[in-house]
């Protein structure tokens, strides 16, 4: 059904969490809300309308604007109904001679220093403005237009995605608290007083100049054109809209794609959306442009060998001649000598099929994903712990925390809608460890300075974690009844010895991890004893030779303090791409069915074969490192990669391309040709998230619809790509619609057994487990005893990495993301997000680039124990001596050439995050470079010439 | 396999024996590690990694040695 646009409904001040109820009238109509709702909102939640500017349900009332005046009866004048609490017998009017007059007077002023261009107004029919002078009735301006005005003032257009217009602005002051309240970066300020009152950003400087991230929560309240898309200026308003769900990190955030015909003209935020709440960042909001980008390949591509040009064929002789060469690769070298890489940025339903034809088609478990990369070690470690490969809450329930520990991520960076939602929390109150080798943002930002920032050296975060519950059990902070009663007391006992033994106090720990004791011990005490404690780790706790063992360490510190199973607390993950947990979820490891059970279960097996008729393997399946031995070994020799880029993001590039060269026959199905598309024999189309129908499962366990929007450009969604290829093979699938995909999913996974897409649609997002115990859905997990029956403390026995530093590599390299780009960056490098961040740079402290001669801007060697490459450096105290920091967003940059294999003990995550270099002052690129280089102008040419 | 794979192969075990050390006695540890492979590697791995008598050469640590012997005892009661 069609969904015409219209502006989401905005009831004027926030809803109010009060417990009580409160009966009033309003223009006669009794009305019921909770105490503490707005005489505006309670109006508006019965259905009458008070005009207003200055307000919206977004952001606090504010009461500037003086049009939302009511009369309340037994009250002097005209009180803003934004500002004025409901009281139980009130009665008011909204509409009245005396009330109508004073609005059209308010109205007169605000129109008099504002131009009169509305029918060419980039906002016209989608303007509060506009809509409030219809609603006052206003028909006249008194005062004329001659007078001092701002109708002259000069538009800032920098912004690549909008613009800001001061000749339309009302100085209503949504924009400022929007950047304050909803986003927390307090970029936007009202300069000067009276006439002079203009809206500024930093310093009076140019959007792109200041502090300003891009969000877009100031557009989205902007009630005039002030702040305007650009894409609105270009297009006009859109005429449809479909609800879906956010295609870049974790957090996955809900959106209206709006519409004109088959185009995007804007996404917005979607206020219903439980993960976002109307709010957004520079990607999700701006950064969509990349779907219709000249360089998306549209048309199945196949060649013999990789030193061939491409050539364009039709769907069925593509899925033919893949299906032929793994056939015959199998024929001669074996079932297990092919297998697949499924993608976390494509939605369960299709991750869901790869592995079902993995399994059933190939007919072994040679399935692995983007996951084993990054939090495999979260499935393995909290599984052991907790029972379940999954984090504990929602986002909203940071709201209720007292003590918030975030370790080895950079949420405003990486999750930024996330830090928003924390960072209010932190304004409130709420105290704040940091634990992580750099100064991240949240470290000291404004309004919000950490009570601790650990600076740990990489590659210790075990000694780390240990010594924080060293300090919680020698001080006696632990939840005594809690562990009694919710965990195993055996192994607690055992594990108290291990963790009580004077090798984890924080003075011994202090030489290891570089953290002074003194602090880690005041954290501790403060974690342990300052009520709601919730942790949230990223990658930097999982891409470590012990990432496993971390992970399993903040568990036993969560259930050591009692911070598990209620609001507020608890573990979690926060997942660098939009569905790596509902990759997780969908059985994409080699040793695991979906809903997280082993492949060698019988009777979980037996259920599969019966719904899929055939009979299924018992062994684990290859993980992607494992694949990559193998085809060196000459053992494997066909792979099917659907929505990553290896070759770009795993580490040791040398030994990824050395090993995808080996491969036989590289299926590569993506939107782009990525740089593993350059190794690849068959090239498949993929469907952006705009063109296909399906679910992601964001950090919280939270399912959400993801709706096509537009037609897929190649014809074909990802999922039924999988379909063709599988009945190709002789493995027969036959579903019209992924929510036939889910159905089966849902027979087969008790975690996912009451969920369907007439249910998702009826509660707009459902977090796991949902089945008949929990029809709605879990959003806290863990509430009365864990999964697994009784908490695990394991044990976490520190060993240290073998990549370690030396005279020759004496500096620890350690890797992440930047707000702009998004993980290889194949997406954001092809929007405006470039104008952010154009290119890696190396972050080195200035005491180790003097001491090698280096100056900001200076290009610069990175040798690593595996391999070299050259970025420019940026001089900063961000990081400090000993460590350097890049990212891995752009190709050429070849950040991962330098990681090394090495990888954690339990899941072979690479340890992205340790790696020993030495940094070097040079005048050219390396050779790898020039070989990248090279080699993406044949590849380049090579497409050019089948498209031709 | 190659000779390179099992040098990777004993390397892993070597990591995942000495990070498990701290869960008790050697040779429940030896178990624990031998459970570890089972559940997690591919059977070519679990092939070769047995199927190689172990000698000093292989620089096996000790609890490496105990989780191989207990994995082959896996293997084999399988195979019946």
């Amino acid at each position: 059904m069609v969904e015409f646009y219209q502006p989401q409904a905005d009831f004027g001040t926030p809803m109010s969490v009060g417990k009580q109820l409160v009966t009033l009238s309003i223009d006669g109509v009794s009305v019921t809300v909770p105490e503490g709702t707005s005489v505006m909102r309670a109006a508006a939640e019965s259905g009458i309308k008070v005009p207003r500017l200055c307000a919206t349900d977004q952001l606090a009332s504010f009461g500037s604007c003086r049009v939302c005046l009511v009369e309340i009866q037994g009250r002097r004048g005209f009180p803003a109904s934004c500002t004025t609490t409901v009281e139980a017998g009130m009665q008011v009017q909204t509409q009245s001679d005396a009330i109508g007059k004073l609005r059209r007077n308010v109205m007169e002023l605000y129109i008099s220093d504002h131009p009169l261009d509305c029918l060419t107004c980039p906002t016209n029919g989608d303007c509060e403005l506009q809509d409030t002078a219809g609603e006052v009735g206003l028909r006249s301006v008194r005062y004329g237009f001659d007078g001092d005005n701002h109708l002259d003032a000069e538009k800032d257009q920098s912004n690549p995605y909008f613009t800001f217009d001061p000749s339309k602005c009302i100085v209503c002051s949504r924009c400022v608290r929007a950047c304050e309240e909803v986003q927390g970066t307090f970029a936007l300020t009202i300069d000067g007083r009276g006439f002079e009152s203009k809206v500024s950003a930093s310093q009076d400087d140019a959007f792109m100049d200041s502090e300003c991230v891009s969000c877009g929560a100031c557009v989205n309240v902007c009630p005039t054109a002030t702040l305007t898309e650009k894409s609105i200026i270009d297009a006009g308003k859109p005429e449809h809209a479909v609800t879906t769900t956010c295609a870049y990190c974790g957090v996955g955030c809900s959106f209206k794609a709006e519409m004109k015909g088959n185009q995007v003209v804007r996404m917005t935020p979607y206020k219903d959306g439980k993960a976002n709440e109307g709010h957004a960042c520079v990607k999700g909001r701006f950064a969509f442009g990349y779907a219709t980008h000249k360089d998306r390949i549209t048309t199945p591509m196949i060649r013999d060998s990789i030193d061939d040009a491409w050539r364009e064929v039709s769907w069925d002789e593509a899925v033919n001649y893949t299906a032929e060469r793994f056939k015959a690769i199998q024929a001669k070298y074996g079932r297990t000598s092919i297998g697949a890489i499924s993608s976390s940025r494509c939605t369960n339903e299709e991750v869901y099929l790869v592995q079902k034809m993995v399994r059933a088609g190939f007919g072994n478990n040679n399935i692995d994903t983007c996951a084993r990369v990054c939090h495999s070690p979260t499935g393995f470690g909290l599984k052991t712990t907790l029972g379940e490969s999954a984090g504990t809450q929602t986002f909203a329930s940071v709201a209720e925390a007292d003590v918030v520990i975030v370790m080895g991520a950079n949420p405003t960076e990486a999750h930024p809608v996330f830090a928003s939602r924390l960072k209010r929390r932190l304004r409130q109150g709420a105290k704040l460890i940091v634990i992580d080798p750099r100064k991240i943002e949240l470290v000291s930002s404004p309004h919000i300075t950490a009570d601790f920032h650990l600076p740990v050296r990489p590659g210790t975060n075990v000694p780390t974690l240990n010594a924080l519950a060293h300090v919680i059990v020698n001080e006696g902070l632990e939840a005594h009844s809690y562990i009694e009663q919710r965990c195993d007391v055996e192994e607690f006992e055992r594990w108290l010895t291990f963790i009580g033994n004077p090798r984890h106090a924080p003075e011994n720990t202090e030489e290891i991890t570089g953290v002074p004791a003194a602090d880690l011990r005041a954290a501790a005490r403060l974690y342990a004893s300052g009520g709601n404690g919730a942790i949230f780790y990223g990658l930097g706790v999982t891409e470590h030779s012990q990432g496993s063992t971390a992970v399993m360490a903040i568990a036993n510190l969560a259930m050591l303090t009692g911070n598990v199973g209620r609001e507020g607390v608890g573990v979690n993950p926060l997942r660098g791409q939009n569905n790596v947990q509902g990759s997780c979820d969908m059985g994409s490891f080699p040793h695991e069915l979906p809903g997280y059970r082993h492949i060698s279960d019988t009777t979980t097996r037996q259920l599969f074969e019966g719904e899929w008729n055939v009979t299924l393997d018992s062994e684990p399946g290859l993980r992607i490192p494992n694949m990559f031995d193998a085809a060196l070994d000459g053992d494997f020799k066909g792979l099917y990669c659907q929505g990553e880029d290896i070759a770009q993001s795993d580490p040791n590039t040398q030994h990824v391309e050395a090993a995808l060269r080996a491969l036989e026959c590289l299926v590569v199905q993506d939107i782009f040709l990525n740089e593993t598309a350059k190794f690849a024999h068959v090239f498949l189309p993929g469907a952006s998230f705009l063109e296909k129908d399906g679910t992601f499962t964001n950090a919280e366990r939270r399912i959400s619809r993801v709706r096509k929007a537009i037609p897929p450009l190649s014809g074909k969604a990802d999922w039924q790509a999988t379909m063709a290829l599988a009945n190709a093979l002789g493995c027969p699938m036959n579903y019209s619609h992924p929510s036939e995909i889910m159905d089966e999913i849902a027979r087969l996974t008790p975690t996912f057994r009451g969920v369907s897409y007439a249910k998702l649609e009826q509660l707009g997002s459902i977090q796991w487990p949902c089945n008949d115990l929990t029809p709605e859905g879990t959003p806290i997990m863990h509430i009365d005893q864990f999964v697994r029956g009784k908490g695990f403390f394991a044990m976490t026995e520190y060993v240290a990495t073998t990549e370690r530093a030396n005279r020759k590599f004496p500096l620890l390299l350690t890797t992440g993301r930047i707000l702009s780009q998004y993980n290889v960056g194949a997406q954001t490098r092809r929007t405006d997000n470039n104008q952010w961040h154009a290119e890696d740079l190396l972050e080195i402290h200035p005491h180790d680039a003097e001491e090698r001669g280096i100056s900001h801007d200076d290009w610069v060697g990175v040798n690593s124990r595996v391999g070299d490459t050259v970025l420019r450096a940026n001089v900063t105290e961000r990081v400090k001596p000993g460590v350097v920091y890049t990212t891995f967003h752009h190709p050429v940059s070849g950040a991962n050439v330098i990681t090394t294999d090495n990888s954690d003990w339990a899941t072979n995550c690479p340890e992205y995050k340790v790696t020993a270099v030495q940094i070097s002052k040079v005048t050219k690129p390396s050779n790898w470079q020039a070989r990248q280089q090279s080699f993406d102008r044949q590849q380049r040419g090579l497409l050019e010439r089948a498209r031709q | 396999m190659s000779q390179p794979q099992l040098q990777r192969l004993i390397k892993m075990i070597n990591q995942i024996a000495l990070n498990m050390s701290a869960n008790g006695d050697p040779k429940m540890v030896g178990y624990q590690v031998a459970q570890h492979l089972e559940k997690f590697w591919s059977p070519p791995m679990k092939n070769l990694i047995t199927e190689q008598p172990i000698d000093a050469q292989m620089a096996l640590s000790p609890i490496a040695q105990i989780a191989i012997g207990d994995l082959r005892r896996m293997q084999l009661a399988k195979r019946v």
